[in-house]
C-alpha cells in the first residue's frame, strides 16, 4: 500500500513532466506511423493511373458543396477553379448563406445564372431556401447556385446536400483552391472498397499565402512572407503529415478538415448531417458518423490521402488568427464533450480508445495545463527561487525536442512533395521552426485558454474571417484585416 | 487523484449541467496548479530545503556520532548519507551538482542532456539530408531531362532511318549502358509505344529485344521486391512478351492490392487464348477500381470483348456486378434473360446492378419483371427501378408510375417517376398535365421542376 502511494505521489508530483512526455512518445509514434504510411503510399501511388478515373463510365458522380459568405472578392475565380476540376461526372453547388455583399450579384453576371422550378427535399433540417439558380449557358451547366437564409457553415452545408442527387458529397470552402486532380484522388478509396464502407475521405490542406495565383489556379508556389503564415505552413505540416496520416493508418481519426472532405451521402443524410450546435462541425460530423456506423453494427473505415489536394488562405494578423484557433478550440471542446459516451469505450475500437482520448489530453487539455503550467512557473520565479540551472535543463530539453519535430516534419515534406522549390524557402522554413517555440506557441495557448473560456461561457459566434480574394496576381498576405 | 476522479465523472455519461461543469473543469485546473506546486521543475529546490533542515541537524550528529530524525520527513539520516550530504554541500556551486543531487536525479539529467544532445545532432544531420536531397534531385533531373532528349532523338533515328540501323544500335547501346540509363531509355521506349502502332510499333518492338530490355523486364517480374515486378508486369504487357505468364497469374492471388491488379491487367493483354480466365479464380472481391482498370485496358487497347454472360455464375459477387457492368456497357443486349435472373439474386448490390443494366440495355421485355420486383426492393433499388423505368418509356408502365407519385412520400422516387412519364412523349406530358391540375400542391412542384428543361 505504501508503495502505491509512494508512486502515486510521485506521479503528481511530476505530473506535468509525465504529461510533457506523453506527449513527446505520442509524437514520435505517429511520426513513425506517418513515416511507414507516407513510404507506402507513395509508392503504391507512383503506380496509379488517375487518368483511367476520369475516362471511365464506371466513376461516380460526385457533389462538391461549397458555402459563401460573403466571398464577393473571389467568388467568381474560385467557382471557375471548381468547374475546371479534372473529373468527367461532378456538379459544383455554390451555397450562398444569405450574404450582405454582392456574392450573389457577382455570380448571376458571370455565370449567367436564372432560377429554376428546382425541387428538392429538406432532409435534413436548414434555413429557408430562397432559390435555386442554373446558368443559361450549357458550359455550366453542372453548376447549381443556391440562395438561403443565412443559417452559418454547416446549414449551408446541409442545405447543399439536401439538393444534391449524387452518392458522394464533396464539402469545401468556396476560398480554398482545389488540386486539379483532387477529385480523382479522393474518390480512389470509395472505388477500392471491399469489406469496410469508405464513409469519408480528408485530404492534406496546404497554405497558399503569397502564391502566385491566376484564373483561380495556382501558378507558383512560394513560402508566405509574413511569419504568422510561415509558422503555420509548419503547424499544417507537423498536423498533416505527421498526425492524420498516421491517425488515419490507426482507425483512430477523428477531423477531416472543413476546407476539403468527401462523404458518403447516405450516411451524411442518416446521421443527420451537419450540426449547427457547434462551431466544430467538420470534426462533430466525423465523430458522429463514426458513431454512428459502430452503433448500427456496420463496418467502416475513414481515409485520409496524404497528397496536397486543397490550398487555402489563412489568417496573418493575430486578431484574425486568435479567432480561428479560439473557434477551433470551442469546437473541439463542443464535440469531445457531445460525445463523452466514445471516451475509453473498448466498443469504439481504436477510435474511442486511442483516438478520443489523444484529442482529449493532448488537443484539448494539453495546452491549458502547458498554460498553467508556465504561468505557474513565472510566478514562482517571481516570487521564489527556482532551481534554474534545472529548469534550463527542462526547457532546452523541450525546445530542442519541439525544434527537432518540425525539422522531422520539413524532412517528411522535403521527401514526400517537395511544393516549395527554392532552397532558401526551406531554410527559411527551418529557420522559423527556432523561433515559433517563442514568439508563436506562447500565443496558441493563450487562444486555447480563451476558447476554452468562450466554451465554458457559452460563446457561440464562428468570428469574422476577412479574406483577399484570390483574384489577384499574386495573394499577398501581408495584412489581412 | 481528485482530477482524475473529476475527468472520469466527466465521462460517466450523466447529463451535467453547465454551472456543474464550470465548476468542475475550474475545481480540476486548481488541482493541476496545485499539484504542480511540488512539480518536476523544482525537484531540487524541495531536496534543498531538506538537505538545508538535515545538514543543521547533522551537525549535531556528527558531534555526537549517532543517527538524528528530521521533523517531518519521519526519514532516519545515517552517518553514511551524512557523509554524502558533506560531500555535496561543498560541491555545490558546481552545475550539475546543484541541479539534483539524488541518484535518480542525476540519471533523469543525463537523460535529459543526452536528449538535448540528440536533438541538436538530429537537426543539423536532418538539415544537411535535407539539402543533399534538394541537390540530388535537382541533379538527378538534369541528368534525367538530358537522356530523355537523346534517347528521344536517338528512338526516332531507329525507327525513321533504317539505312543506319546498326550504327544508330550501337549508339543507343553505349548510351545506355548502366542500369540507370537502361531504365530510363525502358520508360521513353514506353511512352512511345502508347503513341505508336502498325511498323513503327513493330520496330521499336525489335528493338527492345535487340537490346535485350525484354530480359530485364523479366528479371523485374521475377523479382522478390512488388514495386519492381509491377514495373517488369507493365514493361511485358506493353511489349507483349509472355515468357513469364506463370509468375503472372500466381501474383493474381496476391495480397498486396496493387500487384494483384497488376497481374490482372497484365493478364488482360497477355492472355493468348483467354484474356478473362482469372476471373473465374477470383477469390478476393473484385473492388470497383480494379473493375474500372480492366475496362479502360480493353478500350484504350480495341482488345476483343468477351460475352460476359459465362461470368454470371460466378460464386464471386463482385465478379458478377463486373459482368453485369460489361454487358451494360458492351450492349450484350442477347444476355438480359440471365441478367434478369440476378433480379432475385440474395445480394443487394447484385440486384441494383441488375436493374441498372436492364435499364442500360433498354429491354422493354423486361419492364413486367421491374415492376413485380419494386415493392420489394430497399429504396435504392427501388430508385434503380423507376430509374431504369424510365429509359425504356413504354405506356404500359404509365399507371405503376402514377402510383408512384401518388403513394410514395420519397421526393426522388416521385421525381425520377414523373420524369419517366415525360420521357414518353405526348402521352405522358398529357398525363403529367392532368396530375398537374390535382389540389395536391407538391404534384405542381415535382412537374415544374420535370417540365424545366435548364435543369
Amino acid at each position: 500500500m505504501e508503495f502505491l502511494i509512494d508512486i502515486l505521489r510521485w506521479v503528481l508530483n511530476n505530473f506535468l513532466f509525465i504529461i510533457t512526455i506523453a506527449i513527446f512518445s505520442a509524437y514520435v509514434l505517429l511520426a513513425a506511423f506517418s513515416a511507414m504510411t507516407l513510404r507506402k503510399y507513395l509508392r503504391k501511388n507512383s503506380y496509379v493511373d488517375y487518368n483511367s478515373i476520369i475516362l471511365s463510365p464506371l466513376a461516380p458522380s460526385i457533389s462538391l458543396i461549397a458555402p459563401a459568405y460573403n466571398e464577393g472578392k473571389s467568388i467568381v475565380e474560385n467557382v471557375r477553379a471548381l468547374l475546371s476540376l479534372y473529373y468527367n461526372n461532378f456538379e459544383v453547388i455554390v451555397v450562398n448563406d444569405g450574404s450582405t455583399d454582392n456574392s450573389m450579384k457577382e455570380c448571376i453576371e458571370a455565370y449567367n445564372l436564372e432560377k429554376v422550378n428546382y425541387y428538392f427535399d429538406y432532409r435534413i433540417p436548414c434555413e429557408k431556401i430562397r432559390g435555386v439558380y442554373k446558368s443559361k449557358n450549357r458550359s455550366f451547366y453542372n453548376l447549381t447556385f443556391i440562395d438561403k437564409v443565412n443559417g452559418g457553415k454547416a446549414d449551408a452545408l446541409n442545405a447543399g446536400i439536401n439538393v444534391s442527387r449524387n452518392k458522394l458529397i464533396v464539402s469545401i470552402d468556396a476560398d480554398s483552391i482545389m488540386e486539379p486532380d483532387a477529385l480523382q484522388k479522393m474518390a480512389k478509396p470509395f472505388l477500392e472498397e471491399t469489406g469496410k464502407k469508405v464513409i469519408g475521405t480528408g485530404g492534406v490542406v496546404r497554405i497558399i499565402n503569397s502564391c502566385e495565383i491566376k484564373s483561380g489556379k495556382i501558378r507558383k508556389i512560394h513560402l508566405p512572407k509574413n511569419f504568422l503564415a510561415r509558422v503555420q505552413v509548419l503547424e499544417y505540416t507537423r498536423a498533416f503529415l505527421m498526425g492524420r496520416i498516421a491517425w488515419a493508418r490507426l482507425d483512430g481519426l477523428l477531423l477531416i478538415s472543413g476546407a476539403l472532405g468527401m462523404f458518403d451521402k447516405e450516411t451524411v443524410i442518416k446521421c443527420g448531417g451537419y450540426s449547427t450546435k457547434t462551431v466544430g462541425e467538420d470534426m462533430e460530423l466525423v465523430v458522429r458518423m463514426r458513431r454512428y456506423m459502430v452503433e448500427s453494427g456496420q463496418k467502416y473505415v475513414v481515409t485520409y490521402i496524404p497528397d496536397p489536394l486543397c490550398w487555402t488562405e489563412v489568417p496573418s494578423s493575430l486578431k484574425i488568427l486568435g479567432r480561428q484557433r479560439n473557434r477551433w478550440t470551442r469546437g473541439t471542446a463542443e464535440t469531445l464533450f457531445s460525445h463523452k459516451k466514445i471516451f475509453l469505450n473498448p466498443k469504439y475500437k481504436s477510435f474511442g480508445i486511442f483516438g478520443y482520448t489523444y484529442w482529449f489530453f493532448f488537443e484539448w487539455l494539453t495546452p491549458i495545463f502547458e498554460f498553467f503550467g508556465i504561468s505557474f512557473f513565472i510566478l514562482y520565479a517571481i516570487f521564489s527561487t527556482p532551481n534554474w540551472p534545472f529548469a534550463i535543463l527542462l526547457f532546452s530539453f523541450v525546445y530542442t525536442f519541439a525544434v527537432s519535430l518540425t525539422v522531422w516534419a520539413v524532412l517528411f515534406e522535403e521527401l514526400t512533395y517537395h511544393k516549395y522549390e527554392k532552397k532558401r524557402d526551406v531554410l527559411r522554413l527551418i529557420g522559423t521552426a527556432f523561433l515559433e517555440p517563442f514568439l508563436y506557441h506562447p500565443l496558441t495557448l493563450v487562444w486555447a485558454v480563451k476558447g476554452n473560456w468562450s466554451f465554458l461561457t457559452g460563446q457561440k459566434s464562428w468570428g469574422k474571417m476577412d479574406r483577399k480574394g484570390f483574384g489577384t496576381k499574386k495573394n499577398s498576405d501581408s495584412s489581412a484585416t | 487523484m481528485a482530477l482524475f476522479f473529476n475527468i472520469s465523472f466527466f465521462f460517466s455519461g450523466n447529463k451535467v449541467s453547465l454551472p456543474k461543469k464550470k465548476i468542475i473543469l475550474l475545481t480540476a485546473l486548481f488541482l493541476v496548479v496545485q499539484n504542480s506546486s511540488a512539480c518536476f521543475l523544482f525537484p531540487a529546490e524541495e531536496e534543498r530545503m531538506h538537505l538545508i533542515e538535515a545538514e543543521s541537524l547533522l551537525t549535531a550528529a556528527y558531534i555526537e556520532d549517532v543517527s538524528v530524525e528530521p521533523e517531518d520527513s519521519g526519514k532516519v539520516i545515517s552517518k553514511a548519507d551524512s557523509d554524502t550530504l558533506a560531500y555535496e554541500s561543498v560541491a555545490e556551486d558546481t552545475f550539475l551538482k546543484d541541479l539534483d543531487t539524488r541518484r535518480e536525479g542525476a540519471l533523469l539529467i543525463k537523460v535529459l542532456i543526452a536528449f538535448i544532445i540528440y536533438s541538436i545532432f538530429s537537426m543539423l544531420v536532418l538539415l544537411v539530408v535535407i539539402l543533399l536531397h534538394r541537390n540530388k534531385l535537382e541533379l538527378v533531373e538534369k541528368i534525367s531531362q538530358e537522356l530523355k532528349e537523346k534517347y528521344q532523338g536517338l528512338l526516332m533515328d531507329y525507327l525513321f532511318d533504317e539505312e543506319h540501323e546498326p550504327e544508330i544500335l550501337e549508339r543507343i547501346n553505349k548510351a545506355a549502358g548502366d542500369k540507370f540509363k537502361r531504365e530510363i531509355l525502358m520508360n521513353q521506349m514506353q511512352d512511345l509505344m502508347v503513341n505508336l502502332s502498325g511498323d513503327a510499333a513493330d520496330r521499336l518492338s525489335e528493338l527492345y529485344y535487340k537490346l535485350d530490355l525484354d530480359r530485364d523486364s523479366e528479371e523485374k517480374a521475377l523479382g522478390p521486391k512488388w514495386h519492381i515486378k509491377v514495373k517488369g508486369f507493365r514493361e511485358l504487357a506493353l511489349m507483349n512478351v509472355t515468357r513469364v505468364n506463370d509468375e503472372i497469374i500466381r501474383c493474381l492471388h496476391s495480397k498486396n492490392s496493387i500487384l494483384r491488379m497488376e497481374a490482372q491487367l497484365a493478364l488482360v493483354r497477355l492472355g493468348e487464348e483467354d484474356r478473362f480466365a482469372f476471373l473465374d479464380h477470383l477469390e478476393r472481391p473484385f473492388t470497383l477500381w480494379e473493375q474500372l482498370n480492366v475496362h479502360q485496358t480493353i478500350v484504350s487497347h480495341n482488345l476483343e470483348i468477351p460475352s460476359f454472360e459465362r461470368w454470371l455464375n460466378s460464386d464471386n459477387p463482385t465478379v458478377v456486378i463486373f459482368s453485369l457492368r460489361m454487358i451494360s456497357l458492351f450492349s450484350q443486349t442477347g444476355s438480359w434473360k440471365k441478367v434478369a435472373e440476378h433480379l432475385d439474386s440474395p445480394f443487394e448490390k447484385v440486384r441494383e446492378e441488375a436493374v441498372h443494366t436492364l435499364g442500360e440495355l433498354r429491354v422493354k421485355e423486361a419492364l413486367p419483371n421491374l415492376k413485380q420486383h419494386y415493392k420489394d426492393e430497399i429504396y435504392e433499388n427501388s430508385l434503380e427501378i423507376v430509374k431504369a423505368i424510365r429509359k425504356m418509356p413504354d405506356e404500359s408502365v404509365l399507371n405503376f408510375l402514377k402510383l408512384v407519385i401518388d403513394k410514395e412520400d420519397d421526393i426522388q422516387l416521385q421525381i425520377e417517376a414523373a420524369k419517366a412519364i415525360y420521357e414518353m412523349g405526348d402521352p405522358g406530358i398529357k398525363a403529367l398535365q392532368k396530375i398537374m391540375k390535382s389540389e395536391y400542391k407538391n404534384y405542381q412542384i415535382i412537374i415544374k421542376h420535370v417540365l424545366d428543361r435548364r435543369i
